[in-house]
């Protein structure tokens, strides 16, 4: 019987040694490489020369601030019209499944792919604007005003990640005690009153988990600004996670990207705590 | 207890094949997989015997697009008088060929092929990052060749006087031109001599013919502005490495640029295919790239032959210099090859061969540095896609001419500074606050000195 106990271990092993070799090694070792910086190729060990430079980075401060306006604008947007569209697809009788699928399908898209057709769409002359013009407004700069560009990586976001978010919503819905739902109606509460004080509060430890989610993905958002806006017009929609990206491996500059990538990480820590102490434990 | 020993060492056995088998492959990623650790050990081998034995030699080279065609051209008729020597071309993407090197540098070298092509304005910052990473060519003897190729592609593959790599092609610029919508506007393309005159003919053939007049992605590339700085004389930074934004003729070319836009004469395009889609369903009447782009347009504008043409870039002043470069590339040797003379050899049969040149720029549009080249009787033919034109005529013309650009081993962040200023401008900003603006960005993060005018 004692031989048992090593079998679960057995089969962490693998995971546990790739964890180890591809995440823990590099997340120390660019710890190490943050206090580091590039000297005739070598690296040299700087102190807190990359922080400081850190606090005088014009550019630094302007990739938070995009990262924020993004974030304090899409997540709450998305999380609140993904609920809507939960509880909406839960009283649907027919077609559910149809629904369903086309709602999550963006999310399973590539990446790459569809910031490519986004940004044909979006084009000064393409399908999104000719639809725009047609009902007699003006084009609209998608991609290259700072802030229209900032809005479009805000729809590809939002028409991406939607369907991922309801499922989740629509799972947790489907648990609520229909007792609950009763009771509101028999007190004569309309359906409106009962969305917002039956439904949302039964679903805050979901929405807590989405929100934590989106936060952190938007935080490191890398791959919509890259395909679609390479950084924006100006820098207008450069991300952390692009700029990390850029000072790493465009200007071989290793020991700032860590650094960047380190405050980065604190930064998101400190968020999700934050998110965890407002909605969190009662 | 004895079973479950053998279990265990039975799984990390595994696990150490595993790791022992990854570690082989590494450093031959680039060749396909059924002879991985075959040929790692075949390199190893005839590195160690001398060149005098003349063991069978396999030579790994990255290129992109039509240059693969070239090396492999090249490699032919090498193999005619050194049948020892096989050469093995991986055509990657451009970028993918940088992010490659890149991380194989970063990585302390591993994976590099024996030869790889990088674009001029790249030679700097990779040797500057990865002191080490490229093999010393003046160590071989490189200088013997300086003879024969022009100062300025000799200049661009210098860093800190020694040199790094082999000069293959320019890109002596020019305004590729569609003959027939120009015909249907009524414009005579040999009345173009200046910028101003080149905006003239533009509103007259967008108003004849709808057509843009030239295509850009215009808050994401700045190639035009670049032929143009480099036509006055200028670029991002001067011939010290001070940042050279503030220079009254930076402002005379971004000034310039935001006219023919205001004027409606700039397509805006999304990235290179977009600009290859302008070109081929004739939304643009012409394209002011260097003459790399022959080969582009003639492999992808097929069944326009015949309707093209070329004419020098227009000059800011009358009688003033016409002459840009734009682009350009160099072949370099990763330190890790196992084969440095004979890679050494072989590019030098490449870059120094008139034939090899002549074949690289007949069949792929590659314009060779090397001047004995411009003496034989393809130069001044006349070239049928082009209407009969002497394209390789005007071109080679202009090389004397041609100013070299000093990228410096920072031209990625320059590049960056100059595009955003770009941006801002077309965006509405006034060129003086935005080329200051990017000038100081550009001085916090490379630490250079801005010039002051």
């Amino acid at each position: 019987m004692q031989s048992k106990m090593h079998v679960p271990y057995l089969f962490l092993t693998p995971a546990l040694v790739l964890f180890s070799v591809f995440m823990i090694y590099p997340v120390i070792y660019s710890l190490f490489l943050s206090f580091q910086s590039s000297v005739q190729g070598e690296m040299v060990f700087v102190g807190l020369q990359n922080y400081e430079k850190l606090l005088s980075d014009t550019i630094f401060l302007k990739a938070v601030t995009n990262t924020f306006i993004i974030l304090v604008i899409q997540v709450p947007m998305m999380l609140f019209i993904a609920i809507v569209l939960a509880n909406a697809l839960n009283s649907v009788k027919r077609f559910k499944a149809l629904f369903r699928v086309s709602f999550f399908m963006p999310a399973v898209t590539s990446l790459v792919a569809y910031s490519i057709i986004f940004s044909i769409m979006l084009m000064g002359d393409g399908l999104l604007n000719q639809i725009i013009v047609a009902t007699g407004l003006d084009a609209v700069p998608w991609l290259s005003h700072p802030w229209w560009a900032k809005m479009a990586l805000i729809l590809a976001m939002t028409w991406r990640w939607i369907g991922y978010n309801m499922i989740i919503y629509l799972a947790a819905i489907q648990n609520i005690d229909e007792a609950l739902y009763e009771a509101a109606s028999i007190d004569g509460a309309a359906k409106i009153k009962q969305f917002f004080y039956i439904t949302i509060p039964q679903l805050k430890p979901v929405i807590l988990f989405t929100a934590v989610l989106s936060t952190i993905g938007t935080l490191q958002l890398f791959d919509e600004p890259y395909t679609l806006t390479k950084g924006g017009p100006s820098d207008a929609t450069l991300t952390l996670g692009m700029y990390i990206y850029q000072t790493g491996f465009r200007y071989y500059d290793f020991g700032y990207a860590s650094t960047i990538a380190y405050v980065t990480v604190i930064a998101i820590g400190i968020l999700t705590y934050i998110q965890f102490k407002v909605t969190g434990d009662e | 207890m004895q079973r479950m020993a053998k279990f265990y060492i039975l799984l990390v056995a595994i696990l150490l094949v595993i790791t022992a088998c990854s570690s082989n492959n590494g450093g031959t990623t680039t060749t396909n997989n059924g002879t991985n650790t075959n040929s790692s050990q075949s390199e190893t081998n005839s590195s160690s015997h001398n060149s005098s034995e003349k063991e069978n030699v396999t030579i790994t080279a990255w290129a992109w697009n039509v240059n693969v065609g070239a090396l492999n051209a090249a490699a032919e008729l090498y193999k005619a008088e050194n049948p020892h020597v096989t050469l093995k071309v991986e055509d990657i993407g451009r970028l993918d060929v940088y992010d490659k090197l890149s991380t194989g540098l970063a990585a302390g070298g591993i994976g590099l092929p024996d030869i790889v092509l990088v674009e001029d304005d790249r030679i700097g910052g990779y040797v500057e990052a990865f002191p080490k990473g490229f093999l010393d060519l003046s160590a071989q003897g490189f200088e013997a060749n300086e003879a024969v190729f022009p100062n300025f592609k000799l200049e661009l593959a210098k860093v800190n006087g020694t040199y790094y790599a082999f000069p293959f092609d320019a890109g002596p610029a020019g305004m590729f031109y569609r003959t027939d919508i120009f015909a249907d506007a009524g414009v005579n393309a040999d009345s173009i001599e200046t910028w101003d005159d080149y905006i003239e003919a533009g509103k007259l053939i967008k108003e004849k013919t709808g057509s843009f007049m030239a295509p850009l992605d215009k808050f994401n590339d700045d190639p035009t502005l670049r032929m143009m700085l480099n036509q006055l004389g200028i670029y991002y930074f001067d011939a010290e490495g001070n940042i050279d934004f503030l220079h009254p003729d930076f402002a005379v070319a971004m000034a310039k640029q935001k006219v023919m836009d205001d004027a409606g004469l700039i397509k805006d395009v999304i990235g290179w295919d977009g600009v290859v889609s302008a070109t081929i369903d004739g939304s643009v009447a012409t394209i002011p790239f260097g003459a790399w782009y022959y080969g582009t347009i003639v492999d992808q504008a097929k069944d326009l032959d015949g309707k093209w043409g070329v004419f020098r870039m227009p000059s800011f002043e009358k009688g003033e210099n016409h002459s840009a470069n734009l682009g350009g590339s160099s072949w370099m040797i990763p330190s890790t090859t196992k084969n440095t003379d004979e890679v050494y050899k072989f590019l030098n049969f490449f870059s120094t061969n008139d034939q090899v040149q002549q074949i690289a720029m007949t069949d792929y549009g590659l314009f060779p540095s090397l001047q004995t080249v411009y003496a034989t009787e393809v130069f001044t033919s006349e070239v049928s896609f082009f209407g009969g034109q002497k394209i390789w005529e005007l071109f080679a013309n202009e090389m004397p001419t041609i100013k070299t650009p000093y990228y410096t081993n920072d031209y990625a962040i320059g590049l960056d500074e100059a595009i955003k200023a770009q941006a801002d401008v077309f965006n509405g900003k006034a060129i003086d606050v935005a080329l200051k603006e990017a000038a100081e960005r550009l001085a916090s993060r490379t630490d250079r000195q801005i010039n002051a005018y």
